[in-house]
This record gives C-alpha cells, structure tokens and sequence, in this order.
C-alpha cells in the first residue's frame, strides 16, 4: 500500500485514467477486468471484488477476482445455483446483502457454504447489463457487515458499465455477434492465465495469488497483453524469464 | 454436483453431443458425429474438422460433404483462410458474406479461390481449445450469405468448446465418457494443475490435462479433487508415474 493516503478524487482521476489508457491500445477483456476489479476494492473500500461472466451455454464463470477467496464466494453460489450474485445476474438488478448471517432463508444452500467457507460478511452485486440482456456480475465482498451507501453503490455501477463497454469495444462492434465472440475469448484467456499460473507456482515455489502478481507485472511492465504472456508461459520458456524479473513490491492495486 | 449456473437448457447440438460421448470411442467417429450435429442444428450446409498441431501438422478427421472437405484442403495448400487464422489466434473467425471484400482482406488468395471454386456464401470458423492448449478447428459452411443468430452461434460456440473436451477426454479415457465432469467448468484449479503439471513432467499443456485425467480415472477420483491435491501440494506427477 502506498504510504500517502490518497483522496477519492484522486483515486478516480487515476482510475478512469488506467481504464482510459488500456481502452487504447489492443488490450485483453480479462486484463481489464482485472483491473477493474483492483480498482473497485481500492474505490469502494471492499475486501475483494469479482466478476462473473455468461458464457455460450447460458452458464456463469468466474472470470476476474482480486483475491482467492473472492474466487470461492462465487463458486460457492455457482455450485449452490442460488446467492446474491447469481440472483443479480437473473435479475438483472443490483442485490445487496449487509449481512450473510440473515441470508439462510433466502439461499440456504450459499449460506451453509458460507459459514463453513466463506470469508466475508457483506455482498453486494451489480448486473453488467446490455442492451436489456445480463452478461455477467460484478461483485463487491466485506469482511465486516454493513450496508454501501448509495453514492459507492452508484460508482460500483458506472465501473461495472466500464466493463461492459470494454467488453464491447474490444473490436469494432460491427455485428450482433461480436459479443458472444468476445466472452469467450475472455473465457478462453482466463483459462490460458490459470494455466500460467499454475506453471509459475511450481517453477518458483509461489502461491497462485503470488504467481499471479509476477505474471500481472512483467505484462504490464513491458504493456504486452496478459494473456499473450501467459501463453507464452505456458508454451515456451517465458517463466524463467518472469520469475527472474525482480519487482519491487508494488503500490498497485492487488 | 451442478457447479455452474444453467439459465436456460443445452440446445439440440449440445444434447446431440451428450447422446454422442455415451456412444462413440475414436476421433473419427467422433468427428463425424460433431459435424452431423452441427448441420443438422447450426444453420449450416456443411461442416469439417481438422486436427492442427504446434508441429504444423494437421489431419482433417472429418469433412461432411465435398464442398467442406475442399475449403479445407485450399487452406492447408496455400496457408491461409478463416480455419487457419481461428488456429493461429484462438478466436471465433466469422465471415457472414465472403463476396464482401473487407470480411476476407487478411486471406485474399483463400477468398478467390473459394468464389472460384464452390458456390459457398458464408464461413464460420471456431477454434477447439482449452486455455493454452489448441486442438484444432470446426469449420462450417453455408451457400446463402448472412450471420448466425445469437442463439445459432452460442450453439456452434458450445459445440466446439464441448468437440475440444471430448478430444482430449477421448484421448486420456477412451469410451468411459466422463470428459462431461462438470468440474471442469469454471474450476480454476484443474488448469492451474495442469500448469504446475507440465513443469513436473516436462510436457505440454495438452499432455499434462491428459495425464492428470488419467490419473484420475486409475484412482477413481473426480479431476477436481486431484487437482485440488496437486495445487496444494500433496501431490505431485512424476516421470514414472503411471
């Protein structure tokens, strides 16, 4: 973390402007992502924050978090079929939840695998919505329960609109297709970037979130795409060559 | 165990498929299942798939009718065309009128060869992958120009990511089916495995998924819960394995 506390303004300026810059260039859907997610934790005080994406068959996947555990709390409602992000998604509404401790009644399957599993108190879900149909979630998670106030909660919803508008504008968004065409690109990269980190966890004895770290700054040190690094990880002998770069611990968002 | 989220049924390719890994043992046979499907179910008149390797190799398993088999056989001849770009980048190639000169600027000799010699109107290319690991590709073809639906194209998209899993599951456990393990979906763990698998046994991508669901297959496990075991460290692949 950076020793000066930043203001929320400048936090935004930053933001927008990191999200601006990758909208450039060629970029990846899930490098954005994940960057959206590091700077909705950063922005919104979260503990962590997630996305979901639908893939072709109608079905979500997990596509960006900022944290393993953020990974777990959705599994944990995709394997329930039921949760605040799922019913987000369905709903296409934003769905908020102070306290996971009240939600046994209305997803109790979740809420089981929450007390048993779960690292976080507080939920909050917002739809990435276009064109009236749902592509995905984007989900806030709190170890304390509380409640968003309003303004964070419509800040959560202008980045999760960021996202869509990402997701669209990869490529010129020439035919109604492109979007499915798009997700699972998206899909097939985070794939391709577990793999990658998997591969760095082994060759330099890390955790996958450290693993993931490395592969993140080596991309952006050298703004090559994530997921064209981490297929050259998997494919060639890229690795020795990220774990050999030595960064210093960063202020970035993790 | 439902792990992902079902907001609407598998549509006819998809439970064409289903039916398919219960009854069909070699690549072939497989393919010409996965084709069939496709036409029937995909607003198509034809459909190949071919096999591509990093070796450059590549061996067409099956071309429906003689018009696919002829838009593959041009494109492995002159190197180029929406089969072979899907191959190299991994993403969906989808040329609705190929008469129209900006959808085929990247593979222009493939173009006038393919208006030369078919009457074909429409190409649809989509990759058979699985993260890093590229199988190969499902090509489809239609003489009337004009895009798929979003639901004929989620269909075709589904058809080929499930035509990639039954290639690899056939080739790790032919005829037992279980490629369909639903923890394959979305279960961030068995690609990391098969990343920190490839380093041990020195193989790639497509080898180390292979032996992890071998393994898991001999012991009776699900392939979650063995790479849940070997990204926590309590197991790890060896050499001589078996």
């Amino acid at each position: 973390m950076s020793q000066v506390v930043r203001s929320r303004e400048q936090l935004l300026s930053r933001a927008f402007v990191g999200l601006a810059d990758t909208l450039v260039d060629d970029y990846d859907i899930i490098d954005l992502l994940d960057r959206l997610v590091g700077y909705s934790v950063e922005l919104l005080a979260a503990d962590a924050a997630g996305i979901m994406l639908v893939d072709s068959q109608r079905t979500l996947q997990v596509v960006a978090s900022s944290h393993e555990d953020a990974d777990v709390m959705e599994l944990m409602q995709l394997e329930a079929d039921q949760g605040p992000c799922v019913e987000c998604f369905r709903t296409q509404a934003p769905v908020s939840v102070p306290d996971l401790i009240d939600a046994a009644g209305r997803w109790p399957v979740f809420a089981a695998a929450v007390e048993s599993r779960g690292a976080y108190r507080s939920v909050h879900a917002l739809p990435l919505r276009l064109r009236g149909e749902a592509i995905g979630a984007m989900n806030l998670f709190h170890r304390q329960p509380g409640t968003l106030p309003e303004a964070d909660l419509v800040l959560g919803q202008a980045l999760a609109d960021v996202a869509t508008i990402g997701i669209l504008s990869e490529r010129a968004a020439r035919r109604g297709e492109v979007v499915t065409e798009q997700l699972q690109t998206a899909l097939n990269n985070r794939v391709i970037i577990e793999q990658a980190k998997g591969v760095l966890a082994h060759r330099g004895n890390l955790s996958m979130n450290a693993a993931f770290d490395r592969l993140r700054r080596y991309a952006r040190n050298r703004n090559a795409l994530l997921s064209e690094v981490a297929r050259q990880v998997v494919e060639t002998d890229l690795a020795s060559e990220v774990l050999a770069t030595r960064v210093a611990p960063s202020n970035a968002v993790d | 165990m439902v792990r992902s989220v079902g907001v609407a049924e598998p549509g006819s390719v998809a439970q064409a498929m289903l039916a398919i890994a219960r009854e069909v043992g070699g690549d072939h046979e497989l393919a010409e299942q996965i084709c069939q499907a496709c036409v029937l179910g995909v607003d198509v008149d034809g459909a190949a798939i071919s096999l591509l390797t990093a070796s450059a190799s590549r061996e067409t398993l099956c071309a429906s009718d003689a018009t696919a088999e002829l838009l593959e056989d041009l494109q492995f001849s002159l190197g180029e065309g929406a089969c072979i770009e899907a191959a190299l980048t991994g993403r969906p190639v989808l040329v609705p009128d190929l008469h129209h000169s900006t959808q085929t600027i990247r593979w222009p000799i493939f173009a006038a060869a393919v208006m030369e010699q078919s009457d074909v109107g429409a190409l649809f290319a989509l990759p058979l992958q699985w993260g890093a690991i590229n199988l190969g590709v499902l090509d489809m073809y239609r003489t009337a120009p004009g895009s798929l639906n979003g639901a004929q194209l989620r269909e075709a998209i589904s058809a080929a990511n499930m035509a990639a899993l039954m290639f690899l599951g056939v080739r790790s456990d032919p005829g037992n089916g279980r490629w369909l393990d639903h923890s394959l979906h979305g279960r961030a763990e068995v690609h990391q495995a098969t990343g920190m698998i490839l380093v041990q046994l020195g193989v790639s991508a497509t080898d180390a998924l292979a032996r992890m669901r071998a393994y898991a297959f001999v012991e009776q496990r699900l392939l979650s819960d063995v790479a849940h075991d070997v990204v926590s460290r309590r197991l790890c692949f060896t050499q001589d394995m078996a």
